[in-house]
């Protein structure tokens, strides 16, 4: 088998009524990109947070590397949390912290590393995002695009072995999501694990090494981006397609 | 026209040492029943917006209790009923400023319960998400990024509770506390004029009033999340990153 950094495996979630994941079972092996695309509702974004162990599947289980997520308590799942970076839609800043503070943070209170260590360790990682001007400034006054990359830096100090990325740039101005997803490129070059849940299919085009079609909480289709895009399978792809391109 | 205003009588009453001591009582009674109040109010908010049921039930009915009934009432009964009640409470240490300190934090703990709870809901749930997300445990986020952002919203509000306090502790006055009403009350029993003792402890109520609005006005610019304002506040050293100007 290949060397698997994520792997769910027939999940089911459900929120009340609404049946949000019905049976998925996905993996991503260490340094693949998986992009997923697909309408709003589809179970995207709750696949992404079963993945982070921010929610808890009804049913089935979560791997990360051997270790079997779906098996720990909350307590016990806090350490783990921060093994797999996850970056949101809308960036979720500590508004009362700076930038360098925002990355520092979780350092210093989950890997109990000193001030002067995680300072120096988290100016690397803004440099890395191309941020470090901005250290001192608070949330509020970056723009969007640098308030994801501070975002990515915060996600990616912990030194993750995967990065999930959930509409990271649909909260952005058009001339902002460049500098973003360049960022996300040159992490896929350095051969991060990653998943990717994006409306930008030039950048699935381009970096993903699957791409994945998610409807009514199923995965439809998977393919490489070659196939996906020139030739889908499944007619649901080729609707979805057609109405995004 | 103010004929019998005797400016003499109104000045020794305000620097006479009874009115000192009144005022001086009256802002400690303030300051302390006030910090117990926010210390019981922060955990009958979290009470109130725990996922546990029984925390939000004991949460729910000790609001109840305090904002439902009145604080006049709540004071007689935990000065005079309380000791007859609960025998340790019957000791000597249970002065009437210890009494009115009970009865005013058990009261405005559950009004600050009520405005701690709207400032803990102000922060947006996704800063909690992406701490937990980093592996940050409830109480690191709570204390690291929920509390302090829930301050700024819940520091105008807390003036306005302070200012009440500072008010009812006038209250106190029928469990023989001497605060400043005492002061004006047996300054004028003694002289039978009334306009100059009363005059002089509004002043002081104007005074510490003054006082709290220079001290708010200060802690909502600390807590305010800007490199700018830190800077003019010159409570913090200015960064060692450059950044532009605005």
């Amino acid at each position: 088998m290949a060397d698997v950094v994520l792997r769910a495996d027939g999940v089911h979630k459900s929120y009340g009524e609404l049946e949000v994941l019905r049976d998925v079972s996905f993996e991503v092996d260490r340094g693949q990109v998986k992009v997923i695309i697909g309408p709003s509702g589809s179970g995207k974004s709750t696949l992404l947070r079963c993945l982070a162990m921010l929610e808890a599947p009804d049913s089935g289980d979560v791997y990360l590397e051997s270790e079997r997520l779906t098996a720990l308590t909350d307590k016990q799942l806090a350490p783990h949390r921060s093994e797999v970076g996850m970056v949101f839609q809308r960036f979720n800043l500590f508004r009362n912290m700076t930038a360098l503070d925002n990355v520092m943070c979780a350092l210093v209170e989950v890997r109990r590393l000193s001030k002067r260590e995680a300072r120096e360790r988290a100016l690397e990682f803004l440099n890395r995002v191309g941020v470090a001007d901005k250290a001192a400034q608070y949330p509020d006054e970056l723009s969007g695009g640098q308030q994801q990359r501070v975002a990515i830096a915060r996600a990616l100090v912990m030194r993750p072995k995967a990065m999930l990325f959930d509409e990271p740039t649909s909260a952005l101005d058009v001339e902002l999501v460049r500098e973003v997803l360049d960022v996300m490129e040159s992490l896929a070059a350095e051969g991060m694990t990653m998943v990717v849940v994006t409306h930008e299919l030039r950048f699935a085009h381009h970096v993903a090494s699957s791409v994945l079609m998610m409807d009514q909480g199923r995965i439809v289709e998977e393919a490489p981006p070659e196939q996906f895009f020139s030739a889908p399978r499944e007619e649901r792809t080729q609707r979805f397609l057609a109405l995004v391109e | 026209m103010l004929a019998s205003f005797d400016g003499h009588l109104f000045w020794t009453a305000l620097t006479s040492g009874p009115y000192w001591r009144g005022a001086l009582t009256a802002f400690e009674l303030t300051v302390v029943a006030l910090a117990t109040a926010i210390v019981i109010g922060f955990f009958a908010a979290l009470g109130a917006l725990s996922d546990r049921r029984r925390f939000r039930t004991v949460a729910w009915i000790y609001n109840w209790v305090f904002r439902a009934t009145p604080t006049l009432l709540q004071l007689y009964f935990i000065w005079y009923a309380l000791p007859q009640i609960w025998g340790v409470f019957a000791g000597h240490w249970f002065t009437p400023f210890a009494a009115a300190w009970l009865a005013l934090s058990l009261n405005e703990g559950a009004y600050m319960s009520e405005i701690i709870r709207a400032g803990l809901l102000s922060v947006d749930p996704g800063q909690e998400l992406a701490g937990r997300a980093l592996g940050m445990s409830r109480t690191q986020i709570l204390r690291k990024v929920v509390v302090p952002q829930a301050v700024r919203i819940v520091i105008p509000p807390t003036g306005n509770e302070f200012i009440t306090l500072l008010k009812l502790t006038s209250l106190a006055f029928v469990i023989s506390l001497h605060e400043l009403l005492t002061a004006a009350q047996e300054l004028a029993a003694s002289t039978f004029q009334y306009p100059e003792p009363l005059a002089a402890s509004l002043v002081y109520y104007l005074v510490i009033v003054s006082i709290l609005m220079v001290v708010q006005s200060r802690l909502e610019r600390r807590f305010s999340w800007t490199s700018q304002r830190r800077r003019r506040g010159a409570a913090v050293p200015a960064p060692a990153v450059s950044h532009d100007a605005r």
